[in-house]
């Protein structure tokens, strides 16, 4: 082999050993986390009144992280109200988790017109949002599930509109 | 091939293949830990003044009426002035606001710290990144040395990394 030859086919190795790593990153970081947790949180609603987000099972349940500090989450919110509008009767559920005051909560849900639960978040809601893969318990932060309560996709940041109708609609 | 040039081709491909971890890590968009995108420390300037600064990473940004100081112990009498002007964003629900990017810059006043002890100066703040995503409020605190009798500007103190989510 010349040099040459040698030098090439030592970078391919590298390149395919890259190539290797980096998929295999991808899928550990892609394992589907499990919601069980997540399905056995109580948390207050905006009357005060404690909600199991496990009465939801048996729907496929978006539940959405989001604050009124949080500009991101509230430019995406006004799509998951026309999803709730729109397919609702076919099964969906969406229920905010809302990490903010409940004041604040009850005025914004109001000017948006909001049409599913809003439940306020502790820090023990944040805390299970991190092995779904919100490590830095950012938000806005989703987490989608089927109808048998398995995590179907997390988003960390927001959903594209039509995203959230892919993802919800291949789940009904 | 010889043992050595073995382990040398070894480690040009652990090395390739931690850059390729790495760029898909950034291909992900792997956003930073608050702390690190909006670094803070603090020094002394003298013994009645503390620079604190928050050093923002580009693509995010601070809000204004968001970021809090305090001093431990409160005997030290902290006096937080005006925060400087920051770029004004209208926000269709909170009105009118204010955020900084890149930098923050402010002289906090000591009225009574003790030469000879520490203070710990906790900076609370909040901010987004611009791929659309907002940290929960996050704590960053720095100890600062008063030293005894005259005093030398110290270098910056970095916060300690530890905030509530860790």
């Amino acid at each position: 082999m010349t040099c040459r030859l040698r030098h090439w086919a030592l970078l391919g190795a590298a390149g395919a050993v890259a190539l290797a790593a980096g998929l295999g990153f991808a899928l550990w970081d892609r394992t589907p986390p499990d919601a069980s947790a997540l399905l056995a949180l109580s948390l207050p609603d905006t009357n005060g009144t404690s909600q199991s987000l496990g009465q939801w099972r048996g729907k496929v349940l978006v539940v959405n992280y989001w604050a009124t500090w949080c500009g991101p989450c509230r430019e995406e919110m006004p799509e998951f109200v026309r999803a709730q509008r729109d397919l609702g009767p076919k099964g969906l559920q969406i229920v905010g988790i809302a990490i903010d005051q409940p004041a604040k909560v009850i005025e914004f849900a109001k000017e948006l017109g909001l049409n599913y639960p809003a439940l306020i978040g502790s820090y023990d809601a944040v805390d299970i949002a991190k092995p779904l893969g919100n490590r830095l318990a950012a938000l806005p932060f989703t987490v989608v599930l089927d109808r048998t309560g398995q995590v179907a996709h997390t988003q960390l940041g927001p959903l594209k509109p039509e995203q959230l109708r892919t993802i919800v609609n291949a789940l009904l | 091939m010889t043992l050595d040039r073995l382990a040398r081709t070894f480690a040009n491909l652990t090395a390739v293949a931690a850059l390729g971890v790495a760029a898909l890590a950034f291909a992900q968009g792997s956003p930073l830990p608050p702390d690190r995108a909006f670094r803070f420390s603090a020094a002394l300037i003298d013994s009645r003044t503390i620079e604190a600064r928050f050093t923002i990473a580009e693509g995010y940004y601070l809000y204004r009426d968001k970021i809090h100081f305090a001093v431990e112990p409160a005997t030290a009498g902290l006096t937080v002035p005006p925060l400087p002007e920051g770029k004004v964003k209208e926000d269709q629900f909170f009105g009118r606001v204010e955020t900084y990017r890149g930098g923050m810059v402010v002289r906090l006043a000591l009225k009574d710290a003790k030469p000879g002890k520490a203070i710990v100066i906790a900076a609370e703040s909040q901010g987004c990144a611009d791929i659309g995503l907002c940290y929960p409020p996050t704590v960053q605190k720095v100890t600062v040395a008063i030293p005894e009798g005259s005093l030398v500007p110290g270098a910056p103190t970095e916060a300690a990394k530890k905030t509530w989510f860790n």
